[in-house]
């Protein structure tokens, strides 16, 4: 499975979404997913790919669009990619 | 102008005899008990033997992502809300400014504080659960039942261990008697056997161990082989509603709330004083403008702790006088267990069984009464009688807050 796969599995569960509906470019809030819940979401995100998002580039994430091309830098600067 | 009367229009129970009022009802009845012999996950190194615990399907009500972000306690304070509202009928779209939550828990998230301290503690991860915090406090249960129902009216969250849901329900009746709500869904939950929290009460030694025969049979209050209290889980939930606006819209009205005591002991952080305790049962009385004799069941706090049952015993005669070997009394807890933070609310629950039955809860187990506990106890069996007009449930927690709750048939 793919990083956007594998992150789109990960929201339809959390967020009890479909995961074909859902939206890449779509703005987290129009998906229903507030702020404390992409949190809690993202921790979960980095314990599955065992990498870690900053303070700083969390707040640049508004798309799961986004939160993928986070996740494979992350991916490749660690040498698993 | 009179002050406004508050009735109680539904109601929800989520506890060790049952998920619905009718379920603990007939449990009552029954006197089928919830306490059992607890398994070597829960029980661990802490000692502890048995224990109520309630069988939860969060799945009939929550979705997994959602059950798995709220703690348990507020898991079953959403149950037991959910089915109070619906049985209540109460359309709160048409004002929900004027409709509130009242809640009590002793705890608060025991469940989520646990497993993030036994990861760090005992994992040595310091990586918890970003959702940690908002699972965990004290308030989580109360709040996210003002969320799901969308409850904007007054909010309060009470924690004074045993009679933190009874204290709830009182000062819910306060709120609306003072015209500051319309309506409240007043209640408790408590979700604490985790391995450490029953350590911790194991330490106090106030634990019934299991009966040699039969485990459920560990609690028995009033008995004269009363050894402790078996803790419980559970969470139970009230409408409570401005009786003239409930009686214009049709509403089922279970009872009417009429007397609220509060004293507090003020002499030790533990033991109870009888004095405290006759206060806030009198003080109910008066609010009600009831005589004792009035009273036709009192649920008894009841822990069956050596000292605990023989100081409720000598109030309920300081205050009843004669009337006291009338009143029937009797402590539901050797059936359910001691919810702490939900007792209250729950055993409000159970003494509504008279009133809307005509059934007296028994003290299950109550086979060779204590002569110190001189009461009109209502052992083993439930009993038929007419239903009486008025009931009252005590609370009497650790920290000598004491809560008296009154209610009358509607």
């Amino acid at each position: 499975m793919d990083t956007l796969a594998r992150i789109k599995d990960l929201a339809s569960k959390e967020f009890s979404l479909d995961a074909q509906a859902l939206d890449p470019g779509a703005p987290l809030d129009k998906l229903g997913i507030d702020s404390l819940s992409f949190i809690e979401f993202m921790f979960k995100v980095e314990e599955e790919f065992g990498v870690s998002v900053s303070d700083e580039d969390l707040k640049g994430i508004r798309t799961l669009g986004d939160l993928e091309r986070h996740i494979a830098a992350a991916l490749t600067a660690a040498g698993k990619a | 102008m009179t002050q406004r009367r508050v009735a109680v229009t539904g109601a929800g129970v989520i506890s060790p005899l049952g998920c619905t009022l009718e379920d603990f009802h007939r449990a009552l009845c029954d006197a089928r008990p919830g306490i059992r012999r607890l398994g070597p996950e829960i029980v661990q190194g802490s000692g502890v033997q048995v224990g109520a615990l309630t069988d939860w399907k969060p799945a009939a009500l929550l979705a997994e992502g959602e059950a798995a972000n709220l703690d348990r306690a507020t898991q079953f304070a959403l149950g037991a809300a959910a089915q109070a509202v619906a049985a209540s009928g109460l359309d709160i779209a048409r004002a929900p400014e004027r409709v509130g939550v009242y809640w009590g828990t002793g705890l608060g998230g025991a469940h989520t504080l646990e497993t993030a301290y036994k990861q760090i503690y005992a994992a040595g991860q310091w990586r918890t659960r970003p959702l940690t915090v908002v699972m965990a406090m004290n308030n989580a249960a109360g709040s996210n039942v003002a969320v799901r129902h969308g409850l904007r009216g007054p909010f309060a969250n009470y924690a004074t261990a045993c009679s933190s849901s009874a204290m709830a329900l009182g000062e819910a009746m306060r709120t609306i008697q003072a015209g500051r709500a319309d309506a409240i869904v007043a209640g408790g939950s408590e979700a604490l056997l985790t391995p450490a929290t029953l350590a911790a009460w194991q330490a106090l030694r106030t634990l019934a161990p299991a009966d040699a025969g039969n485990a459920a049979a560990s609690c028995k209050p009033f008995d004269r082989r009363r050894n402790g209290l078996v803790l419980g889980e559970g969470a139970a939930a009230f409408v409570l509603e401005d009786y003239s606006r409930a009686a214009a819209r049709g509403a089922p009205i279970l009872a009417v709330l009429t007397g609220y005591g509060n004293s507090c002991d003020a002499v030790h952080i533990s033991r109870p004083d009888r004095d405290g305790q006759v206060r806030a049962m009198r003080e109910a009385l008066a609010e009600s403008t009831l005589a004792p004799h009035a009273i036709g069941y009192i649920n008894a706090h009841g822990t069956a702790t050596a000292v605990g049952d023989v100081v409720e015993a000598e109030a309920i005669n300081a205050v009843f006088g004669e009337a006291a070997a009338q009143v029937p009394v009797s402590s539901t807890k050797s059936l359910h267990g001691h919810l702490l933070g939900s007792a209250g609310a729950l055993e409000f629950a159970a003494a509504l069984l008279p009133l809307l039955r005509g059934w007296l809860p028994p003290t299950g187990f109550l086979e060779d009464p204590d002569p110190a506990c001189k009461l009109r106890h209502v052992p083993l069996r439930a009993e038929r009688v007419d239903p009486p007009s008025a009931v009252m449930s005590n609370s009497f927690a650790f920290g000598g807050s004491n809560v008296v709750l009154i209610a009358q048939r509607a």
